[in-house]
């Protein structure tokens, strides 16, 4: 009697994933396979006939210069991580024992994080005004007469992008290394400080190697975060000035919704999958190996 | 005054200068908003306008598109989103965490690989589907996708499993079944976490611009992010005006930020080191 009303109460899992699960399903599970049908088709929105073209989709993305490009860009945009995390390090340092006000200063390196999105983009779109915008007007200010033309030049345009992306990303990464930080013991920092350490020294040979999984999480989940990221850039320079800032995510989404080239968009779409498949494997990898907490 | 205060102090005062430095493009953002068109580039910056000029953020609010139905769109998915996702992403957290039963952890592999897939895959064919159903160009086309949440399941997930299995044991004894657990003894004791949560989902529907960019095209449907997008298009050489709408689309974050400042710094924390 009572091991039967036991099982019965385990059936109640469906019941508790069940309508979860149902949104899973439609909105995640079934968009996937259907785009991964759609890779091999040469589907166009509005277009009646939609023919089985086999691997072509991906034949013309190894022979896109375009594609080319938005590599290129991606891997420029993804330098930003590695910088947001070393910045946010020292902050998180100085602010993890040697400030007063230690909430009050958290919350304001924190604040782009949470105000994200486009509105953002526009400010930092006047802000990097290249005749006259106000960073320049600095610039010039401090006696550098040739500015850069940040979002309105190819080859400075991805910096620019850059440079926000590390200001939106610095206050998250401040946060997580914060509460690593948190785990560190007061003891060994002070039993260094006997021996004499300096403080640079502590840094580099004991907190640095203590947070170590962290910043290898930081990287990987940045990484990724990143690579999916297009709102911003499509917001400010929808991929211009000429293809400069077109990062893959945003070359899949012009294809798809632009062009409406969406047998081509998906096919790249899971490239993108694969890169990110990647990253995670190596994440997994990395975790078994380096957690020691 | 020993020396270790004055260094501490010393420190104090570079990091808070570097923090404005942070925090400018927003001050610029405010500052602007208030000036006069010949006022916006003028060198050195003007941080306190000579006059308030209010007549931007008239426009913002009172002209053809105005933001009040901005918001109001805004607030609807965003609103109906996290309700549905607090609410079905604990359902299905509590069931993962606390319910064996056959299939679970197949199915909560699915939901880990589910996490790898980039939005970018899924928009054509939801974009395909949307289209069929009828929903595209429609709030449900937002509302409906964003009741599910991969995230919050994982999140919720690793709250209940830290609840001692002892608390439902005791309860089961006495004959309380998994729905009564749940609901008296497991929710209430998740609070901090549910009101976690429930900022950090309303915050990415509040700042979701790309799911409306794909999915939206009629400007009396537009939510904020769109909104300024769109007020921005129409307007791009009016800067004044253009601050006055950034404003607009960022203030309400803010005023959440300042709020529930405490749950959001400790969930985006715990969520990233324990996961």
């Amino acid at each position: 009697m009572k091991t039967s009303w036991m099982k019965r109460q385990q059936h109640l899992g469906y019941l508790f994933i069940g309508p979860n699960m149902i949104g899973v399903i439609l909105f995640f599970i079934i968009p996937a396979i259907y785009s991964f049908y759609l890779m091999f088709t040469d589907y166009k929105f509005m277009s009646p006939d939609t023919k089985f073209v086999g691997l072509d989709n991906i034949q013309r993305m190894l022979g896109d210069e375009v594609f080319y490009i938005a590599i290129k860009n991606t891997l420029m945009f993804l330098l930003s991580v590695p910088v947001s995390i070393g910045l946010a390090f020292i902050v998180a340092v100085v602010l993890n024992r040697s400030v007063y006000l230690k909430k009050l200063l958290r919350a304001l390196y924190f604040m782009p994080y949470i105000t994200s999105g486009v509105a953002v983009a526009f400010v930092w779109m006047l802000l990097f005004q290249p005749n006259n915008g106000p960073i320049n007007g600095i610039l010039r200010a401090i006696g550098i007469a040739n500015p850069p033309g940040w979002l309105s030049t190819m080859e400075s345009s991805m910096y620019a992008i850059d440079i926000i992306w590390i200001w939106f990303m610095l206050g998250y990464n401040m946060i997580i290394y914060l509460a690593a930080l948190q785990e560190v013991s007061g003891e060994l920092l002070e039993a260094a400080k006997i021996d004499g350490a300096r403080t640079w020294q502590t840094v580099r040979s004991i907190l640095w190697p203590l947070v170590s999984p962290t910043t290898f999480l930081l990287l990987i989940t940045g990484l990724i975060m990143s690579i999916k990221q297009f709102g911003i850039i499509q917001a400010i320079t929808q991929g211009g000035p000429g293809n400069s800032t077109t990062v893959l995510s945003l070359f899949i989404y012009q294809n798809a919704f632009r062009y409406y080239e969406m047998g081509y968009a998906s096919a790249v779409s899971w490239a993108l999958f694969v890169i990110i498949m990647i990253f995670t494997v190596v994440q997994w990898l990395g975790q078994k190996r380096w957690v020691h907490y | 005054m020993n020396k270790a205060v004055f260094n501490k102090s010393l420190i104090t005062l570079v990091m808070l200068f570097l923090s404005i430095v942070m925090i400018v493009p927003f001050l610029w953002m405010i500052s602007t908003s208030f000036k006069t068109p010949a006022e916006v580039f003028q060198y050195p910056i003007q941080w306190i306008p000579v006059h308030f000029n209010w007549s931007h953020h008239v426009k913002v609010w009172t002209g053809e598109n105005s933001f009040g139905l901005y918001y109001l769109n805004s607030l609807k998915v965003s609103v109906l989103s996290t309700i549905g996702a607090v609410t079905l992403s604990s359902l299905a957290a509590y069931g993962f965490a606390r319910i064996q039963f056959r299939g679970r952890d197949t199915m909560f592999m699915v939901y880990l690989s589910m996490m790898m897939v980039p939005p970018q895959v899924l928009f054509v064919p939801k974009f395909i589907m949307f289209d069929w159903a009828g929903i595209y160009n429609t709030h449900w086309a937002l509302i409906l996708p964003g009741l599910f949440t991969i995230f919050g399941v994982f999140m919720m997930r690793q709250f209940f499993l830290s609840v001692p299995h002892e608390i439902s044991e005791a309860a089961f004894i006495d004959g309380a079944g998994h729905f009564r657990i749940f609901s008296r003894i497991i929710l209430p004791m998740a609070k901090p976490s549910i009101a976690t949560l429930a900022i950090i989902d309303f915050s990415w529907h509040w700042n979701d611009y790309e799911n409306a960019l794909v999915f939206l095209i009629d400007h009396d449907l537009f939510t904020v992010p769109l909104g300024l997008q769109n007020f921005i298009l129409e307007n791009n050489v009016d800067y004044n005006g253009m601050m006055a709408a950034a404003t607009a689309g960022i203030i309400p974050m803010i005023i959440v930020f300042l709020i529930g400042q405490k749950y959001i710094i400790e969930g985006v924390a715990s969520s990233a080191v324990k996961g």
